[in-house]
């Protein structure tokens, strides 16, 4: 797992490094776990403490239970499974009785639902942790779907040599299709359009 | 089924902010269609629960709706700084 955020300083009481730990990492006491080393001073009247706060909570673990805590108060039955492909990544596979509204129209509700378990997640590690988040097979599915459309529309321009452009798509979607087409040789694409408007274009290579 | 939805989004808010005891989540109204949700958090805390161009308070806002949307409800999400 990605390392765990932390932070060493001194203070004159343990009340007070709790609320400095909680300043300078911007995280809740609440998930911290502090060692207090105490210090005498050298005539022995005034003390104060080396302090080391670190994050206590397993992303992993806390990321599953937030996500089983969310669907027990939308009153949805839910199996979650998760993989960590590798030490910096995170998947939960999610299957329920009500995959069409967790994933929302266009994947907009599995996007949010993934947005938010991410930058939750993110607060707790000094790396970047990649939390990915499927519903019932959903971006597999996208991806399979996007990669044929990809294919097809690709042959369609190396055989007209006309542009085609496609629908708008976010970024993860833009890239499925870029990489999928990234080593053909009469074809390649550029990204075209503003934010809801962003999408693919997809042009012949002069020859 | 009734969902409840000011528990729905305390549990989503608290889990972002350093202080939990500073969230106030209320039901403002209910109607046959729509339920205004209001959400106060601890100043120092806005920031990390609205997120970069609001993205994570629109998120917070998705998740709800889909779950309103299943009793043919909208809801709205107000969300400020006490």
């Amino acid at each position: 797992m990605a390392e765990l955020k932390r932070v060493s300083f001194e203070a004159s009481t343990k009340d007070e490094a709790r609320g400095v730990a909680e300043e300078r990492l911007r995280i809740g006491r609440r998930f911290l776990r502090f060692d207090f080393n105490e210090k005498k001073s050298m005539f022995g009247f005034k003390r104060h403490y080396e302090v080391t706060a670190t994050v206590d909570v397993d992303p992993a673990e806390y990321g599953q239970e937030i996500l089983e805590r969310l669907f027990r108060d939308m009153e949805i039955d839910a199996q979650i499974t998760r993989e960590q492909p590798s030490e910096e990544e995170l998947h939960y596979n999610i299957e329920t009785d009500a995959n069409p509204v967790l994933i929302g129209r266009g994947g907009k509700t599995l996007d949010s639902i993934q947005l938010y378990l991410r930058n939750l997640l993110n607060v707790f590690v000094d790396d970047r942790l990649v939390v990915l988040v499927d519903i019932g097979g959903y971006k597999a599915e996208r991806k399979r779907q996007l990669e044929i459309l990809a294919t097809k529309t690709a042959k369609e321009v190396a055989k007209t040599g006309t542009e085609a452009r496609l629908k708008p798509m976010n970024a993860y979607e833009r890239r499925i299709i870029h990489t999928k087409l990234a080593d053909w040789r009469d074809v390649f694409t550029t990204s075209e359009g503003e934010k809801e408007e962003r999408h693919l274009v997809i042009k012949p290579k002069k020859r | 089924m009734a969902v409840n939805y000011e528990k729905l989004v305390e549990n989503l808010v608290v889990p972002l902010v350093v202080h939990p005891e500073d969230v106030e989540v209320k039901k403002l109204s209910e109607d046959e269609d729509r339920i205004v949700v209001q959400v106060l958090v601890h100043n120092d805390d806005l920031g990390r629960v609205i997120g970069r161009n609001g993205r994570i308070a629109n998120a917070i806002r998705t998740i709800a709706y889909a779950s309103a949307s299943r009793q043919h409800k909208k809801i709205t999400i107000d969300i400020d700084a006490f």
